[in-house]
Order: C-alpha cells, then structure tokens, then sequence
C-alpha cells in the first residue's frame, strides 16, 4: 500500500520535472532566437551607420561639380536625416529604401558630368558605397531569416502559449517598399 | 545542422581521448621494453606511461589551439591584406554578414589550381584559404558560392574536427612509424647480443610491431570515417542557402574539377580541400568509397535540383 503511494508520487512528480524540463529549453530557446533577431539588426545597423557617414562626404563632392542640382543633393540629405532619427523597424526600411533611392539618382546625375565622374575620390566612394550597399543587403537577408525562425517559433504550437504569457510579439520583416523594385523595369530610349 | 554540429563536437572529443589513449599505450609499451632489457626491478613501464599520459594531453590542448596554425602552415598559406585584393575582402566580408558569421581571416596559396579550404577552432578564429588559381579564374557569383561553402564549414565546427585530424592523426602516424623503425633494429640488435632468453616477449614485440605495421591504413580508415562525405553535400546546401544562388557554387565546382590540384596538400589535409586536391582524375584511380570527397557530378547534380536549373 506503502510502496504504491510512493511510486504514484515519484511518477506524478517526475512527470512535473520533465514538463518543467522541456518548459525551460522551450523558453530559453524563444529567448535565444529573440537575441539573435536583435542582434542581427545590430548588424544591418552597423552597415547603415557606415552608409551615414559616407553620404555628406559624397554630396560635398558632388556639390563641387554639379552646384545647380541642389533638389537631388537635398533630397539625398534628407532622407538620411530620416533614415538617422528612424524608431521603427518599418520606419527605418522606409526611409532606407528613400536613401538607396536617391542615391540612385544622384549616381545617374552623375552620368552627366564628365568631371565629376573622372575624379578619383568620387570612384572611391561609389566602390565604397556599393560594397555597404551590398552588405547591406546581406545582412537584411540575415535579419528576414532570423525574424523567420523566431516568428515561426512564436506563432506555432507550443510556443504560441509562451508567447501569448510571457507577451512575445512577432517581428517587422526589413521589406523592401520601393515600388520600382516591385515593379516591372521600364527601359526607354 | 545542430544535430551534425553536437556530431562534430562529439567526434572531436572522441579523436582526442582515442589519441590520449594510444599515446599512453605507446608510452607503456616503450617502458616495458625497457623493464624487459635492464630487469623488472626498474619501473619504467609505469613511468614512461604517466609521461607518455601527461605529454599526450598537453598535446591535445595545444593542438585545440595551434591546429588551425599548423594546417596554415604547412599548406604554405599566407595572410592576404585588404589593399591587396579588395575585391575577395567584400565578397568575404558581405558573405559573413549574411551567415551571422563574424568576420574570417583570409589566406592565399601561391598555386595556380584551383582550391580552398577552410580551418580554425571556432567561427571567431575562422581563416579561409583560396589558391590564386581560384581567385584569378572564377567570377563574382562562382566564387560567391566557394566563400559560401567554406562559411558552412565554419559554421558547421566541421572546421575544427578537420584541423585536430591533421594534427593529432598525423602526430600518430609518424609515432607509430618511429616505434616501427625501433623496434625493427632494436629487435636485430638484442638478437645479436642475447642469443636466449625471453622467447615469449620477443614474440609479443614482433606482435606489436605487426599491429603498428597495420594502424597507418586504419588510422587513413579513421579520417575517412570521421570525415563522411556527407559534410561536403551539408556545407552545399548550407552554403546556398548564404549566398540564395547555387548555381554558383555549381558552375564554379565545374571550373574547380578540371584543375584542382595544390601542390602543397598532402594526404593528411586532402580532406579539408572544396574539392580532391590531387584533382578529380587521381580519385578514379582509387575505390570511389574510400575517398574523402563525393563525386564532383554529383554535387553539381544536387545543386542544380536546388536551383531548378536556373544560371546554369
């Protein structure tokens, strides 16, 4: 009679062990994933940082030769002013597709000026930009995969539960909003 | 991709005891060779095996440290500077980003084959290799996909479990050749100045020699084993999934195979190479089982299934 008690308990109880158990790896898992989601935007943040401080560089150059396209330099100013006082995930995509956007523009501008595209500091600086504009996307990609993995993660069962009791909220993709890249290519000669 | 990671720590751990292991082995084997010349009183077995114990483990430490500095070593690899070649600093360094990887050290060999490899003991001390060869022939997406390839191995520990191959492995084949030797004009040399005595030892001894004469090919069997090809189908698809685009890896693997030899691999770092370092036409020569690479068609097969074809 004793002995039946006993084992009653010892199972009861290791059963609540091992839900206890598997409650912990369960949610340190969804702790880890959301410190990789933030740290991996560390890392497109560190990329756009970069970017900031190579843009009034860029426009004083620019400006040297091209003095009367003042719009296109302006607009270029701000939106990194945008991109630099972003809050938001969405926000800061925003005003970062604005950025590649206008220095676009600013590079097509270019094709206008012979000078300016012969001098070496501007060469310099596109090779640059370029390279952070690439990084830049890859570490958008490294963002998406991660914000992918801890949504999935949080919105599936049984972590949904956690999520719902420890107030997990699923993350903002870094989308890109720019309508020409959805779009199809207009080509015009 | 974490199952295979605990499966690499697990083969490391087991590498390293089995190397402890036979270390003290021959350490005791070699003191009771000396009890057995200069009489049982003197206890050198006991000795030598403790000594043997002690060395074998520093020796594992360092090897977990200086593995990756050997490998570089003695494939003749040298630091590459970013003023050197820019390009391969933004592809590596784009790559890395996209991997969630920090950023890995860069080296050269000065071969014209086309080859890479990569080593170090954890993603923070990862160093990927390329021969000239390869930076000079591939354009931006094949190499993309070779940079690709090696990240996974860095991300995937395979990197650290193939540089303590190297060493510790390797360290086990000259031993056991030393021993082999010793034994070999110590045995000729006892007969001579003992003409009896000692019948059983002697057979003992010729029995050891007989077993170290057949631990070189095991000890090839053990890389083999622990290498499984299917690391290099693993860092593939890994390695698509970083740069979105295998047919990259996929035209690049194609170049790769019709010249990839480095002269400075050997057999003990063969296995660390993207592709069979004596080049694709020595490995048909040999049983396709007990190479370390897969098939180069078959890579190619699997990545274009994964790329639908596309860029092909």
């Amino acid at each position: 009679m004793a002995v039946g008690v006993i084992v009653i308990i010892a199972v009861v109880a290791g059963i609540i062990i091992l839900l206890i158990l598997i409650s912990a790896g369960l949610y340190n898992s969804i702790i880890s994933l959301r410190n990789k989601v933030d740290n991996s935007w560390h890392q497109i943040d560190v990329q756009l940082r970069k970017r900031y401080d190579l843009i009034p560089n860029l426009v004083e150059t620019v400006r040297g030769y091209a003095e009367h396209e003042r719009e296109t330099l302006e607009k270029v100013i701000n939106a990194r002013k945008m991109g630099i006082d972003a809050k938001t995930v969405k926000d800061q995509s925003e005003a970062e597709n604005m950025i590649t956007g206008t220095l676009k523009s600013l590079f097509a501008l270019s094709e206008n000026y012979p000078n300016l595209k012969a001098d070496q500091h501007f060469l310099r600086l596109m090779e640059q930009l370029n390279g952070i504009e690439s990084n830049i996307a890859y570490a958008r990609q490294f963002y998406n995969d991660m914000v992918m993995r801890f949504n999935t993660r949080i919105q599936t069962f049984p972590g949904n539960i956690f999520a719902r009791m420890f107030g997990f909220n699923s993350r903002d993709y870094f989308e890109i909003e720019e309508a020409e890249a959805r779009g199809p290519v207009k080509v015009s000669f | 991709m974490y199952e295979h990671i605990s499966k690499n720590r697990a083969k490391t751990v087991f590498i390293i005891i089995g190397f402890v292991i036979f270390i003290t082995m021959v350490g005791f084997a070699l003191g009771f060779y000396l009890d057995y010349r200069y009489g049982m009183s003197s206890n050198y077995s006991i000795l030598f095996m403790v000594f043997a114990l002690i060395i074998a483990i520093i020796m594992s430490f360092s090897s977990y440290y200086y593995s990756d500095k050997i490998v570089l070593g003695i494939t003749g690899a040298k630091p590459v500077s970013r003023e050197e070649n820019p390009r391969i600093y933004y592809m590596v360094e784009g790559l890395s980003i996209a991997a969630g990887l920090p950023m890995p050290g860069i080296y050269m060999i000065e071969d014209n084959g086309m080859n890479a490899f990569a080593t170090g003991r954890n993603p923070e001390h990862g160093v990927i290799v390329f021969t000239r060869g390869l930076l000079d022939n591939l354009n931006d997406q094949e190499l993309g996909g070779v940079i690709s390839h090696e990240l996974s191995h860095i991300k995937n520990y395979d990197i650290l479990l193939g540089a303590i191959i190297v060493v510790l492995v390797g360290m086990i084949a000259i031993i056991s050749n030393i021993i082999l030797r010793s034994f070999i004009f110590g045995g000729g040399r006892r007969r001579t100045s003992r003409s009896s005595g000692g019948g059983i030892l002697s057979i003992i001894f010729l029995v050891l020699g007989l077993a170290l004469l057949i631990l070189s090919p095991i000890i090839a069997t053990i890389i083999r084993m622990a290498i499984s090809r299917n690391r290099e189908f693993l860092a593939d698809s890994t390695g698509a999934m970083i740069s979105r685009y295998p047919a990259g890896l996929a035209n690049a693997l194609k170049k790769i195979s019709q010249h990839s030899q480095v002269k400075t691999a050997s057999n003990a770092t063969a296995h660390l190479f993207i592709e069979n370092p004596f080049g694709s036409k020595a490995k048909a020569a040999f049983s396709n089982i007990f190479s370390t690479h897969p098939p180069v068609e078959e890579r190619i097969k699997r990545l274009e299934r994964m790329s639908l074809g596309v860029g092909i």
